[in-house]
């Protein structure tokens, strides 16, 4: 466990605001809580100079008044770092993080689509994963939302009756 | 010829699973691609989290036909974590042995797809008749030839007698000899070699940047190997050599993936071989603790993750399945940048793409049970107005490309 | 009353070759198939799929031109017969026979490749656009070699006239052992003639759906399958009577049995072919055809005039 301690560290020696917040679940698995104020610039320290090459996923959960994110980082011998920042749902905004990763622009999608977040800075592109004619504001991952608030709002049956 | 754009995709036969690719091409070569994933979204994690935690080890196996195995062994690893369940040896070799045997079928599968897509059909026909008996194998060991059900919290659901481990020996024997044929013919062949090397380049900066996993990841050189670097199951015990190539193309793809059938074979055996008696379960409780964990596998097509948090009831709060095809498609539009459209599917079935896996969330319609009958023609005008939203004007283009020929 | 016979006659022949183009799609199908650890079809199988198709409805799509595309099919049907007029089979004598019919048997021969091409273009799809071109980028490949690989033999034989050819080369058969390059090339350019792996990128499935015929369906696309059916035992035939011409005078029931023997094993060695390789690219099947097998056609030429100098 020598080696998540030292990432700990690390961490907490450049971080001053990350002194409790980290915790080393078992080997090779650390989470940390990183106030959304300083996220991107752990983030990026991590990133660029911690050796965390490799993005698994972002995961994105709705945590009652807040949005919840956790972005998997891994390094090559297998360490995760998984960082864990918060917004009020209220004003869901998060930066991306395209610029470091151009290969997570399909998880802060997801984000956008499922939950309702809102990603500044993120390349144009297509939605995903939802139809194009999916109705606006219905985020489907929050926990307030059931399948019956589609009913009637359905966009497609609209389109094939007027077609 | 003048540019031109055409939908490969969403239905195309090429693609075994609906996504849509509109190309551009000029002539032969294109040059622009358009990804329009999410065909296949079945609302799998939203579902999970109105099931008990039993039930969802068999929804998020069918999350993917190929690799159910994985989906589900990730899974149950995750929320073994959080219940601090240490489930016996015995149970955690019969799941490394599914796993490698799920790999081999997987891996056949993709030569036999990969030798259709640049159409050499013979090579299908040999390896899926291989493939058979790998599946054939499933069904003596689980019941099932897909789907096997084997995952449950807190071990696995059937043991293994020894005749019924002879037999799977048996089976890799003769795969072993007929891949090593394989191994020739994917390395020597010269119309497989002209067909495959240079095409779908991929450099190591650009495959580390995109975060390209798996067999895709390995062939650009990068050294990544969840069963190495992450050790799960029983790999902590196994010798097996992480299988890398520097073509950076379709060949190295498919070098890759036939040497790691022998990689494969070597561990089946071993695992046969080192497999210790015991019971193969332990008592799991009805409700798991508040926690969360995050849990990664390496499944044939990649890296495989689940992040699963309980809440302490019996149903999960948050369950997070990301697949290996997610994490590189981002890549194919790199790849096939200045490829010809000839080398289009193949390009793509390279990272062995398994689109149910990547969409796996939403796409709840008519939940509330409304009966609708869409008629064909307002289904065929749906479609021609969707292309036209997507740019893809068929009568039009072709008249513009008609008059312009002339 | 005899003209009424010649049709009579010439109704027979197509069925004939209609039969025969089947039986050859029959036997090509199942050496494919048990090639491939398959088992194959049964017998009757390119018989039902031609009935099945003749009963199904023609669909016409708006935008095409409806006289090129149905016009088509049958132009292809009626060029490879009157082909097939011009071949010898059991004997040297063809029905119609003149100097000159070597080179009308591949101009006709190149007829249907038009039509595919003119179909597809005229069906204005994108997939059979792509498919058109591809097949007439093809053409311009393997035609030459094709042509050339014919005119090797022709220049050793002196005569034009594929009647005269086979006369001269079953008389002296040690000649026809030199055309052997000829035949492998030729053998190769009906392969790209008839789009089969790997020279089908004209149907390439997985990349342009059907290709030309992507939006042929029903007696249309039953006539253009007639046709390719058709084409490959006038091409077989084509390079039996130019490189095989052996055992010609030996009666009309020996002369057949030994013609189909011949073209069974012209058929056996392109599904050979057909079996071991992949489908190339365009521009490397076109590469292949130019910097292989036209320089391997002009050697053959090369070997027929160094002959005919010597023999002289």
């Amino acid at each position: 466990m020598a080696n998540e301690e030292a990432i700990k560290s690390e961490l907490t020696g450049k971080f001053v605001f990350l002194a409790d917040k980290i915790v080393i679940k078992r080997e090779r698995r650390i989470f940390a809580d990183v106030p959304q104020a300083h996220f991107r610039e752990v983030f990026e320290h991590a990133a660029k100079k911690m050796d965390f090459v490799h993005l698994c996923i972002i995961t994105g959960l709705d945590d009652g008044d807040n949005l919840l994110f956790i972005y998997h980082l891994s390094k090559m011998d297998g360490t995760t770092l998984n960082l864990k920042t918060t917004v009020p749902k209220s004003n869901p905004v998060i930066k991306t993080i395209t610029d470091i990763f151009p290969g997570g622009v399909i998880y802060e999608r997801e984000l956008i689509d499922l939950l309702g977040a809102k990603v500044e800075g993120i390349p144009p592109g297509k939605r995903y994963p939802l139809p194009d004619n999916w109705p606006a504001n219905q985020y489907p991952l929050r926990k307030d939302w059931n399948p019956s608030m589609l009913e009637g709002k359905d966009g497609r049956k609209e389109e094939v009756k007027n077609g | 010829m003048a540019k031109v754009t055409i939908p490969i995709g969403p239905q195309h036969p090429a693609l075994k699973e609906p996504e849509s690719f509109i190309v551009t091409l000029n002539g032969e070569k294109i040059t622009n691609l358009d990804m329009r994933l999410g065909y296949n979204h079945r609302g799998i994690e939203k579902a999970c989290e109105a099931r008990t935690y039993v039930q969802d080890v068999y929804l998020i196996e069918r999350v993917c036909g190929i690799c159910s195995h994985s989906h589900s062994t990730c899974f149950v690893q995750a929320v073994e974590e959080i219940a601090g369940l240490q489930i016996p040896s015995r149970a955690t070799y019969i799941r490394t042995l599914i796993a490698e045997l799920e790999r081999i079928h997987s891996h056949l599968l993709w030569l036999g797809v990969a030798g259709h897509e640049i159409g050499f059909d013979t090579l299908l026909m040999y390896t899926w008749r291989d493939r058979e008996a790998v599946m054939d194998t499933f069904a003596a060991l689980t019941g099932n030839r897909v789907n096997y059900g084997m995952n449950t919290i807190g071990g696995v659901r059937r043991d293994f007698t020894k005749e019924q481990l002879a037999d799977v020996l048996k089976v890799i024997d003769i795969c072993e000899e007929r891949t090593k044929y394989y191994i020739e013919v994917c390395t020597q062949e010269p119309t497989v070699i002209n067909r495959l090397s240079g095409v779908g380049y991929l450099s190591h900066e650009d495959a580390m940047r995109l975060g390209t996993i798996g067999p895709t990841g390995r062939a650009s050189a990068v050294d990544k190997d969840v069963r190495r670097d992450d050790p799960y199951l029983a790999y902590k015990d196994l010798s097996f050599n992480v299988i890398t190539d520097t073509h950076n193309d379709v060949f190295g793809r498919a070098v890759v993936r036939v040497l790691e059938l022998m990689e494969c074979y070597k561990m089946v055996r071993e695992i046969i071989a080192r497999m210790p008696d015991g019971p193969v379960t332990v008592k799991a409780p009805r409700k798991i603790p508040a926690g969360e964990a995050f849990s990664r596998y390496e499944a044939p097509r990649g890296e495989d993750t689940h992040f699963v948090k309980a809440n302490g009831t019996d149903k999960p709060e948050r369950v997070r399945v990301r697949a290996p095809t997610m994490a590189n498609l981002q890549s194919v539009a790199k790849m096939l940048e200045d490829n010809n459209l000839a080398d289009l599917p193949i390009a793509i079935a390279a990272i062995d793409p398994c689109f149910s896996c990547t969409d796996r969330m939403i796409g709840v319609k008519n939940a509330g049970g409304i009966k609708d009958t869409v008629r064909w023609d307002d289904l065929r005008n749906y479609s021609i107005k969707w292309y036209r939203q997507q740019g893809i004007d068929f009568t039009g283009l072709n008249k513009k490309m008609a008059n312009r020929q002339e | 009353m005899s003209a009424l016979l010649l049709i009579l006659f010439l109704i027979l022949e197509f069925l004939f070759l209609g039969f025969l183009g089947m039986a050859v799609e029959f036997i090509d199908r199942k050496l494919y198939a048990r090639m491939q650890n398959r088992i194959g079809p049964p017998w009757f199988q390119p018989f039902a799929d031609f009935v099945k198709l003749v009963a199904k409805e023609d669909i016409i799509p708006e935008e095409a031109n409806p006289m090129m595309f149905k016009l088509m099919p049958v132009l292809a049907l009626t060029a490879v017969f009157t082909a097939f007029l011009h071949i010898p089979l059991w004997d040297s004598t063809p029905l119609i026979s003149f100097n000159g019919s070597v080179i009308v048997i591949v101009y006709l021969l190149t007829i249907p490749t038009l039509t595919f091409f003119l179909g597809g273009w005229h069906s204005t799809s994108l997939f059979s656009m792509i498919g058109a071109v591809r097949t007439l980028t093809q053409l311009f490949a393997y035609e030459v070699p094709l042509l050339l690989s014919v005119l090797a033999p022709a220049i050793l034989a002196h005569t034009w006239s594929i009647e005269e050819m086979s006369e001269f080369y079953s008389k002296n058969p040690l000649f026809a052992l030199t055309n052997a390059i000829g035949s492998i090339v030729a053998m190769i350019a009906l392969q790209g003639k008839l789009e089969r792996v790997p020279f089908d990128m004209p149907e390439a499935e997985t990349e342009i759906v059907g290709g030309t015929f992507t939006e042929y369906s029903g007696r249309l696309l039953a006539m253009f399958r007639l046709a390719i059916d058709m084409e490959t035992v006038v091409g077989a035939s084509l390079i039996v009577a130019v490189f095989l011409p052996f055992g010609l005078h030996s009666g009309p029931l020996i002369g057949f049995v030994l013609y189909l023997a011949k073209i069974l094993l012209v058929i056996l060695l392109l599904a050979l072919l057909r079996t071991v390789t992949a489908r190339l690219r365009i521009e490397q099947m076109v590469v292949f055809c130019w910097k292989y097998l036209a320089p391997a056609a002009l050697v053959q030429i090369i070997i027929s005039l160094t002959l005919n100098w010597i023999i002289k």
